[in-house]
Parts: structure tokens; sequence; C-alpha cells
């Protein structure tokens, strides 16, 4: 029977095409064109059954289709791992895009924390972390915060139980240090704090805190000063311009906020408090304040990082939009 | 506070334009600014309205003419007291004013209108909606209206820090100011006034439950008051610091306090109801009516003064409803008191007030203002109101409060400040504040002023020296004594490294809240630490995973568009092991989750790649195999209480470090969110950065061949492939490299639930080149485990 010789020709054809299967799209495009198409090998195999007598129709029938079903399969297990992970071939065109991977970012509160850190402990801080929920001792009493004193009232506190809170601010280690370590001391502190207050543009239930602690037998506030300007102008600029203005820390006396100018609002522009720190501080933990000096300082990581790439809401930062991280 | 500056002018001679009063007192501590934001102010010029008529089509708008210093435009306006020749806040077309509002040409009333004439309320600066605002006539046509600010805004509104009571006034201010600028103080105007009998006496006694909560209370009486609006230049100066103007009574008592800074109250003697004041702590179950109509209840955190029955005010804070003045009051009572600052503030903070008076008492009253006060009261009281003072004053003072002696020294003053601050400017200072100085250079004895309960020690006073020396006078100086660590810096060194990996490898880095929902804590059986005054019922717990953050994360990136993340955060959570604090256990971790493709559709890929537990898991090994960790086992588990199905632990060295797995569904419909199956891990983080700690150490590069085999096994479908791998690698007798699965083939020849697998295997040894008879022994024992234990054949 001519038919079954044609049959057995396209399949030994076929089997010489597909192994190796190949890799590229083209490639195989222009197989499958060649055997399933419709002008292909087999569709002209199945044009001939016509031609075919009654009597030898059946077997060449069953032939065919098992042709067909072995072209059918090579293709479908090929086809598989051809369009999973295999790069097309098509490496003629230089101009085509290059191949994607995934991109990842670093967030640029993480950004702004390792700048941070990394301008202190180039003069000699070193870094110390401490406990996000701690007792009214370490975030307020050893802070010369007294009990149903207003200074109170300049941080919303949460509470865990009356002694207990959400750290306001990451001076709490501040204290855990000094209990734990003679002076001298030189130290950051990061960390999360909270703040009971209601989410704003400019306000959010947490942040992210950096606090400084400098504790020798000679510190002056010319020192607090020194190394302040140092830290400003190496995250702004040689050119900042800052100021010093007086203000209330329980904690610190005297205490003063760092402002720096921003010439496109026209405005000085609050980045951090310190002051040096109070003797009340260091009798809370037995520290003697006629003999150890220091100063302290603190600064939240979002407001600078907000300040240095011009975000204007601290809510985009705890919302994890790819379309706003992707920019960092 | 708001100060107004002509009202500062009473006291002292003021520097410069409003900007440099402001910067002066900023820089003194008392934050100033315009009280507005005037950020969103910079399209708004001064504008003359040269022309003013009525608008053809409209009896309530005029039609005005316009001079903006170059053009004069059309301008409809709606105030009624728009006239010409007025300048004026305009808002050019093109403008946009604060709530982002864009002033456009319109059309009114078929007048065409070319901007917009403001009113105090447009510029944010107050709810003032009646009419336009006027400006001086000084102002320049044409030029920026913060600069017209900066030069003639007549108010300023100071931050006060709690520090300082002394500054709730506008004497308070100057005082500061003066000492600052050298200008002379004018001392407010109150007498003293000298009686012969104490008629007071017979109107009024006071008793005390405590002199430690009111250490003194003057009272004294003012006979047949008419009760009435205020004189023009009263009412003035109230409206100018933003008060509203209420009768003669109330507005004296809220003009002297914020004159010279001392609340008083005044009540309707003739309401009191009794000869006697006795001030005492409330009693539980008891009630007051206040001035602004509440229902107060009071506790034994409130100081009260009562008629010897009723509550008549709330000590500090507010009057009572029931002796409050009003037009038929004829005799009146005036309180000028000195009540403890804490129990002040406990009273307000548990009643939830804060008033004017509140806040300066918490802050710490001044004993002695407290008579200036009063006698200025008294003054007031007969001159604007008509009233006839009662000769006396009953004024028992029953705890003295005396001022404490500071002893300051040279050195620690040169100490603290790191500059050389002289003698004269140190008396100068100290004794312009109030301080009484004794002593001479290198010590002094100084005794602080009544109305400064914050100058308590050395360092105190060395701030006020420093603070007005100028802390921008300070020197910057830089250096180190003493300190020289040794030991590494950063605790956290690492997690820069593990970060870098991480978004190397295609992670975003998320910050998410630590406090969520019952609901959402409650997913996994861990007791979380519950908040006991949260904002919301969506921030009442703290975290016990950061998978849910990241899981919300992902979902939100999902309903705005991107299905496909791989995302990972660092920070604590949270567990309530035992109660109290000491039963609250924090845990540093890193987690992350993979959630949609990993790819999509492109040009160089026909499919896009779906997130699987193998991707997570391929990306989790190179993860850790570029922290330079070998040797990472991934044992089996079911399910884990930390939300992971199809979990693994990974273990390093024979700790525990993490899991990861398919991310359970429980989170997603606890949540209601719309992702589809996601896979996680979790590190504990401390552990991770501890195990790095240690260096790995180097192994000699070996150069002897390799030699490659691959065996094929047919075994049942359900065996897993890595055990086998496993049972591989467990018998390669040391010279077996690595073992690793290189295909799963499956065909109906193979017989029913069948699969057949081959491995690659690679030997080498570390001291000779590898023949057949070393290598064959050992395949020969690997095919036969792995045959016996897995029923597998060879293929």
């Amino acid at each position: 029977m001519k038919l079954k010789e044609s049959i057995e020709s396209v399949r030994k054809t076929f089997r010489a095409d597909s192994d190796p299967f190949p890799t590229d799209i083209r490639s195989i495009e222009a197989l499958r064109v060649k055997y399933l198409g419709r002008k292909g090998l087999l569709a002209a195999l199945f044009s001939s059954m016509k031609d075919i007598s009654d009597n030898d129709r059946p077997l060449a029938g069953s032939l065919l289709n098992e042709l067909k079903q072995e072209i059918n399969s090579v293709f479908y297990v090929n086809k598989e791992s051809s369009e999973t992970n295999q790069v097309a071939h098509d490496e003629s065109d230089y101009t085509l895009p290059g191949l994607k991977f995934p991109i990842g970012h670093i967030h640029p509160v993480q950004q702004t924390l390792d700048e941070v850190k990394s301008i202190f402990m180039n003069v000699g801080f070193s870094v110390a972390y401490g406990p996000e929920i701690d007792d009214d001792f370490h975030n307020f009493s050893a802070l010369n915060f007294p009990p149903e004193h207003p200074a109170r009232d300049m941080q919303d506190t949460f509470f865990i139980d009356p002694d207990t809170v959400l750290r306001t601010h990451t001076s709490n280690v501040q204290i855990h240090l000094m209990e734990e370590q003679e002076p001298p001391l030189r130290y950051i502190v990061p960390g999360r704090v909270y703040r009971n207050e209601a989410s704003s543009f400019k306000s959010y239930n947490l942040f992210h805190q950096v606090e400084g602690l400098y504790v020798d037998k000679n510190v002056s506030f010319a020192d607090l000063k020194g190394i302040l300007t140092y830290f400003v102008k190496r995250l702004f600029g040689a050119d900042t311009q800052m100021r010093f203005r007086p203000s209330f820390f329980p904690f610190t006396e005297p205490s003063a906020e760092v402002d720096m100018w921003s010439e496109a609002r026209g405005q000085w522009l609050e980045i951090l408090g310190c002051g040096m720190v109070d003797p009340e501080v260091f009798k809370s933990v037995d520290i003697d304040p006629d003999v150890w000096h220091g100063f302290a300082f603190g600064l939240g990581i979002e407001r600078i990082c907000m300040l240095k790439y011009g975000i204007d809401d601290i809510r985009l930062l705890f919302q994890g939009d790819k379309r706003f991280l992707e920019q960092f | 506070m708001r100060i107004a500056i002509d009202w500062l002018r009473n006291f002292v001679t003021v520097p410069g334009n409003t900007q440099e009063l402001g910067n002066i007192l900023t820089m003194l501590g008392l934050e100033a600014d315009y009280g507005l934001d005037t950020s969103q102010l910079g399209d708004i010029i001064i504008g003359q309205v040269n022309e003013c008529i009525k608008h053809p089509n409209a009896d309530k708008l005029s039609l005005c003419k316009v001079y903006d210093g170059k053009d004069t435009l059309q301008v409809v306006c709606g105030a009624f007291n728009v006239n010409a020749g007025q300048k004026i806040a305009f808002a050019p077309v093109g403008a946009v004013l604060p709530g982002a509002i864009t002033i456009t040409k319109v059309k009114i009333r078929g007048e065409e209108s070319l901007g917009m004439i403001c009113s105090e309320k447009e510029l944010g600066i107050s709810e003032e909606h009646d009419g336009i605002m006027v400006l001086n006539k000084v102002a320049k046509v044409g030029t920026s209206f913060i600069n017209y600010l900066h030069n003639y805004s007549e108010v300023l509104e100071l931050d006060i820090t709690p520090n300082r009571p002394d500054c709730f006034s506008h004497f308070g201010i100057a005082r500061d100011l003066s000492v600052k600028t050298g200008s002379k103080m004018k001392s407010p105007e109150n007498q003293q006034r000298s009686f012969q009998k104490n008629e007071a006496e017979n109107w009024i006694r006071l008793k005390f439950e405590n002199e430690n909560d009111c250490p003194r209370y003057i009272a004294g009486i003012v006979q047949n008051v008419k009760v009435g609006p205020s004189p023009r230049w009263l009412k003035d100066r109230l409206e100018s610091i933003g008060q509203r103007s209420i009768n003669n009574l109330v507005d004296i008592s809220n003009y002297v306090m914020m004159d010279i800074g001392h609340p008083t109250h005044i009540f309707d003697y003739d309401k009191l109801g009794s000869k006697e004041i006795l001030i005492r702590r409330g009693k539980k179950g008891e009630k007051i009516n206040t001035l602004d109509e509440m229902e107060r209840k009071i506790s034994p955190n409130e100081l009260l003064i009562t008629n010897g029955k009723k509550p008549i005010a709330i000590a500090g804070i507010m009057g009572g409803l029931d002796s409050a003045v009003n037009e038929n009051t004829s005799n009146v009572l005036i309180e000028s008191a000195y009540f403890e600052a804490s129990i002040v503030r406990k009273g307000a903070k548990s009643l939830g007030m804060s008033t004017d008076a509140s806040k300066r008492f918490e802050r710490g009253a001044d004993p002695i203002g407290a008579e200036n006060a009063f006698w200025r009261v008294i003054d007031l009281l007969e001159e604007i109101a008509g009233g006839k003072w009662i000769p006396g004053v009953v004024d028992p003072y029953p705890k003295k409060i005396n001022s404490k002696r500071i002893v300051l020294t040279r050195d620690k003053l040169d100490l603290l400040s790191g500059c050389d601050i002289n003698d004269t400017f140190v008396v100068k200072t100290l004794t312009g504040l109030g301080c009484t100085i004794k002593g001479k250079s290198k010590k002094w004895t100084c005794v602080p002023p009544s109305w400064r309960p914050d100058l308590e020690r050395e360092v105190d006073l060395i701030e006020e020296v420093i603070r007005m020396f100028g802390f921008d006078n300070v020197p910057t100086k830089y250096h180190y004594n003493g300190i020289m660590e040794t030991h590494e810096p950063d605790p956290h060194k690492e997690l820069s490294n593990i970060i870098s990996i991480l978004t190397g490898l295609g992670f975003i880095q998320v910050f998410n809240n630590s406090l969520q929902s019952k609901k959402i804590v409650s997913t996994l059986d861990i007791p979380a630490v519950k908040v006991m005054n949260p904002l919301s019922d969506t921030m009442s717990h703290l975290r016990t995973s950061l998978i849910p953050g990241l899981l919300e994360t992902a979902d939100y990136n999902l309903k705005n568009g991107t299905t496909d993340v791989l995302l990972f955060e660092w920070g604590n959570i949270f567990r309530q092991e035992k109660p109290g604090l000491k039963g609250i256990v924090e845990k540093f971790q890193l987690t992350g989750i993979i959630h949609g493709n990993l790819n999509e559709k492109s040009l160089h890929r026909i499919n896009k790649r779906p997130a699987s537990f193998l991707i997570l898991k391929g990306l989790v090994d190179t993860f850790l195999t570029r922290l330079k960790f070998h040797n990472v086992a991934f044992n089996g588990l079911k399910e884990n209480e930390l939300g992971f199905l199809n979990s693994f632990t990974i273990k390093v060295a024979g700790n525990t470090i993490g899991y990861i797995g398919d991310i359970s569904s429980k989170f997603s419909s606890n949540m209601l969110l719309d992702l589809k199956q996601s896979f996680g891990f979790q590190f504990d983080l401390n552990q991770l950065l501890k195990l790095l700690e240690t260096t790995s150490r180097y192994k000699p590069v070996i150069n002897f061949p390799l030699i490659q085999r691959d065996l094929n096994f047919v075994m049942d479908e359900k065996i897993q492939v890595g055990n086998v791998n496993s049972t591989i690698q467990n018998n390669g007798k040391n010279i077996l490299l690595k073992s690793e699965p290189l295909n799963i083939f499956r065909q109906e020849s193979l017989g029913k639930e069948k699969k057949s697998v081959a491995f690659n295997l690679v030997f080498q040894s570390s001291s000779k080149t590898l023949e057949d008879k070393d290598v064959n022994p050992v395949i020969d024992e690997i095919i036969r485990v792995v045959s016996k234990k897995y029923s597998a054949k060879l293929r």
C-alpha cells in the first residue's frame, strides 16, 4: 500500500527533524507548520485518504492517527520545557530588550538609617539596641519625666499596662546602657518607637528613631555642636545652613532643637533634638553628675528621609506600594 | 500662645520688623511663627483697590479695579467691607490657595473676574470669612504677601515649652526679650493697696483641707459692679490675639491673664450660698456643671473650690456654672490662687480638659504673681465695671513657697558651655531674668524669682546664661577623650549584607505596622501583647508574626494592579508568654513572601513562571549560600504554629534558624484578602546574625579531575526524590562530591504510577586521580542501597 509507505517515510523524517527538538521559537514553529500546518505533511496524508480503497481505509486510518498522536505528543512533551524557562534563541537582533530579572529595592527608610549610622560610626560611635516594650522607669521616670508632668504630654503614649509602655523614644536604651556599663560611653541607638497619634500625612503611629549618647568627663555644649554640625553637613551637604535653637526636653539641660534652612521652602526645618544630659538622668542610674557629663540627641529617620527625598506623606513609607518603592 | 506685638510694646521696645522679632524669640527658645502656614501663600501678592462700584447684575457683589503693580484688573468681590483705596491680599489668575484651590478667569453674573481678593479664611489665617483682609497702608503694591507678613504682621504664634510657665503672658515674653536686647522693661501697673481694717474678712472665710494642694488662695470682694460690654480698648486687645469679648468682668480676668500671666476667677458672690470657702479634694459621685455648660463627674483626683458643701469651681481648671457672673451680677468674689501643679494636671487629665488656666497652673504658677494679678483685677473692676472694693484681702498663705538658693560655679559653667562667658554677662543675665545674685566670679549664690519654678539647679542657671549668650555664639568643637572602642561597633552589621543579598535576588524591602487587629493576630495561636489604649480596633495588638503585614502589603499591591511581588521585612514580633512585662518576649525576625509570577511572559520567555515553593526554596538556598552557610538542611514538617503549611525547618550546623513553606490560607480568609497562594520564609535574625559572626575557614582547591556518572532509577511515583538524593549522598564514601536529580520522566511504558529519575553524580578525590575501579564499587553500593530502600530499579 502506497499510503502506508508514505506514512512511514513521514514518520522517519519527523523523527530526524525533531531529535534534538529545536529550542528557539522560530524553528519550533517551522517544524509545527511543516508537519501539523494546514498545508503540512500530515494534512497531505489525510487528504490522500480519499484515494484509498474501502478495504484498506480502516488500517490506513489507524496508522495515520497513530502518527498524528506521536507527532502531537512530541510537541506536547517538548513544549513545556521550552515554554517555561528557555530563552528564545533569537539573538540576531541586538536592539531587542534584554532578558528581565526581578529587581529588588532597599527601602528609603533603610537607606537613610544606614547613612545616619555610618556617619556616626565614622566618628567613633558604637551601635546599641534595646526593647520596644519597656517599663515606665526606663521610658520616662529615669529620663526625668516626673509623674503628672506636662512633658509627658509631648509624647502620646501607648500603654500595655499602667507601668508598661511601647517606648516613645529609643532613649530607654540610654538608661539600659548606663545601668550596664561604666562611662565613658559613646553610642547611637536606632529603633522603632511608637506615638499614640492619629495617622496623617505628617504623623504615623510609629517611626524609627536614632538616639545618641556621649558620656565622658569633659563634654561641653561646644562638643555637642561639633558632632551634630558634622552630622548635618555630612548628611545634607557641606553648605547646609543650620542653627541650634533653645528648646526643652526633660532629659537634657540645656536643650536645643537643630534646624536646617530649606531654600526651596524658604523656611527653617526642624531636624533633630539634643542637649546636655540632665544631672537627674545620671542620678537615676547612679552615675555621679559632678564627675560625668554628656550630651544626647535624637532624630526621626522618617523625617530625615522625607526631607532628603522630598516625600510629602509619611504613610507612603509604611504602605509598601511597589510603584513607590521601586523608585529607590 | 498668640501674642500681639503692639501689646508687647506696653512693656518693652520691640526691635525690627515682625520677622526679626520672631527670629529673636525663636532663638531664645520661644519658637515663633505667623500662626499660619505660609508655604502655600507664595502666589499671593499685595494689590490695591483703585475703584469699587456695585455689580450691575447683583446687589451683594462689587465690581473692583485692582492694581497689582503692573496692570489694573477687573475683579468681582462679594465682601461687604471692600472699598476703594484699600490694600488687599490678591490672588491673581493661576494662583493656588491653601486647600489646592486654583484661581481661574471666570464670569460672575455676566462680569469678568480676573483674580480674587482674599479673606483671612481663604489665606488659612483664621476662620474669619465675613470680609476681606484689609492690610496696613504701608504695604507695597505688587510685592509678595509673605514678605508683608514678615514686615507688618501684628501677631506671632509662640510655642511655649512645658518648662516656661512664665512665658504665658505678654509681660513674661517681654522680660526675656529685654534681657536679650538690653532694652529697659516697663513694669505692669499694679499697686498693692493698703487698708485700715480688713473688711473682706466679714464677707469671706477660707478653709483648707490640705495646704499642700493649695499653698495660697487670695480672695477679695468688689461690690456693685455693672456688667456690660467692655470698652473699646479692652475689646481690641483681646481681639488682637483672637479672643472674643464676652462681658467686662470675664474680659478683665482674661486680659490680666494674657497681660501678666496669672489666671484669676471672678465668682458671683451672691450665688455662693455661703461665706465660707472650703478648698478640698473631690469626692466620688460628686458632680459640677462647669462654665461650658457640661456636667463633670468629680473624683478625688480633682481639687475643688466649695462653699462648704457644694463645689463652685474645679480649682485651676474651670469655674462652675451656678456661681458664674451674668448681666445681673452685682457683688463679686475675686480668686487669685496658687494651686499645686501636679493636682491641676491630674485633674485636667482625668477630666479630659485643657483650659488657659490649667495650662498655666500645671506648669507651675507664680505665688507672688498671684498677688499682682489680684490687685490688677481689683483696679480694673473699679475702673471699667464701676465696682467698689471692700477694703481688705483674705490671704492666709498657709504654705509659703520659697525659692531655693543655688550655687553657680565658674568651673561648671566653663565645662558645660565649652566657651568663655564673662562675669559681667553672667550677672547681668541672671539679674535681668529676676534672680538675686551674690558673690563674685568663680562662685555665685543665686535665688531665682518666684515666676521661674524651672530654675532649681546649677545646670538650670547655666542653661539660662548660654541661652541668653546665644547657642549660635557657642563655638563648635570636635575632639574626644578617653574612648577607644575595639569591639565590633554594630551588632547588626551583617543586616545590611542580608538586605543587599535579598534585594539582589529581587526582593523589595518593606516596613509594616507593628500594631494589628485582634482578628489578624488571632490567625495564629500565639498569645499576643495587647495595647491598653489603642488608637482603634485595627491596632489593638502587637504583631506575633511578620507574615500578616507582608500579606496585607502584597494584597494592597494586588488591588493596585501589581500581582507579582517578592517582599521582605525585618523587625520585632512580640509574644505575651507570661503575664506582665517580664512575660513579654520580643523576637527579631526576617520574613519574606513571594506571590504571583516570578516573571511575566516576554519576548524571551514564552510563558510566565508562577511563584512556587521550589522557586522560593531556590531563592532561600542562594541567599544562605551567599551568606556562606554550607550544609543547609531542609527538614520536612507538616504544618507549624507560625502559619506555614507543608513547611520545612531550615537548619544550619544543627541550629534551627527558620522556616519555609506555603503560607496558610487561614490568613487570607481571616484578613479578607484577594491573594492567591503565596510562599514564605522566616528567619530568627538574632540567630542568623550570631551564626554569621564565625568566620568560615578556607578549604584547599582540589585539582584532581572530576568524574561524572548518571544513574537512572525507576521508582514509585510517591517516593520523594529529595530523600533518594540524600541516600545517594550518604553513601558517597568520601569521594562523592555532589549528587543532584537531573530530570524526571514519566511514560506508560515505565508502568503505572512510576517515574524514572536521573541523578547526576560527581566524584572527586582530594588525594589522587580517580579511576573506574575506585568509583565503580561506590556506585554499585549506591545502586544496591537505593534499589533496596526505595524498591527502585536501575533503568
